[in-house]
């Protein structure tokens, strides 16, 4: 997971250290701006202006990621990570903090993620960073492309659905019994 | 009342509405961070637990 660490890393705020930009937008609160562009696939995704929609990701491609902020960033932090359901709470990706003045930063970032990591599901990636500009927040819905099927961990869950479903039916049925 | 058949399928029912709510996040149908993947399980623990103490007094003979 490494690979996604910092393609998400650099599609959400970067490694962002820095930069200037642009207005706040739904996705982005905050003077900051950050966005991210599959090589092989075309796709090139804005922070600020993708909107509530999934942005359907290849399962392997070479990301070229941007961040920056408003001014000179001083002393900073920030960090990026994975919504799960409540109570989980959140599972880091990555994080950084330091002090200098370069306004943004760039790269590239080859991924490739294994069958296991089932495609179709919609997860949000967040991040925050803190500087001497602000804060700047913002998050991006994300689903890997693909059949949901084609992991083995679907036919997993469908197997544990259809067992307990039978369970179910089986434990209940004095309930369905006609009466007389 | 059947304690046993209570618990158990509360446990049945909880882990039932689970595999379902995960069905609905691998099909896309909610988000992984929706609220539905943690309360469709706790639904499933209280309404088979109720379901349960309903079927064990129906599957009681009468008398």
């Amino acid at each position: 997971m490494k690979g996604i660490r910092w393609v998400f890393g650099g599609l959400l705020l970067g490694a962002v250290v820095v930069g200037s930009s642009g207005p706040a937008a739904a996705q982005l609160d905050g003077s900051c701006h950050a966005s991210g562009t599959w090589q092989n696939a075309g796709l090139t995704v804005d922070a600020a202006q993708v909107g509530d929609k999934a942005v359907t990701v290849p399962r392997s491609d070479t990301v070229h990621w941007e961040g920056s902020v408003a001014g000179p960033p001083g002393e900073h932090s920030g960090s990026i990570w994975i919504e799960l359901p409540p109570p989980f709470g959140t599972v880091e990706i990555d994080s950084w903090g330091g002090n200098g003045v370069t306004t943004s930063n760039d790269g590239f970032e080859e991924y490739d993620l294994p069958s296991l990591v089932p495609a179709g599901v919609v997860f949000t990636v967040s991040g925050e960073h803190t500087d001497a500009n602000g804060t700047c927040t913002g998050h991006v819905n994300f689903k890997i492309d693909g059949s949901a099927v084609s992991s083995p961990l679907t036919w997993v869950s469908l197997a544990g659905t259809a067992g307990t479903g039978a369970g179910m039916f089986f434990v209940l049925r004095p309930l369905f019994r006609r009466v007389g | 009342m059947n304690v046993g058949k209570i618990i158990g399928v509360a446990v049945l029912g909880f882990f039932f509405l689970l595999f379902v709510a995960i069905d609905l996040v691998l099909f896309g149908v909610i988000q992984l961070n929706s609220a539905v993947v943690t309360v469709l399980p706790l639904l499933g623990l209280v309404g088979g637990g109720a379901l349960g103490a309903m079927a064990g007094k129906k599957g009681q003979p009468a008398g």
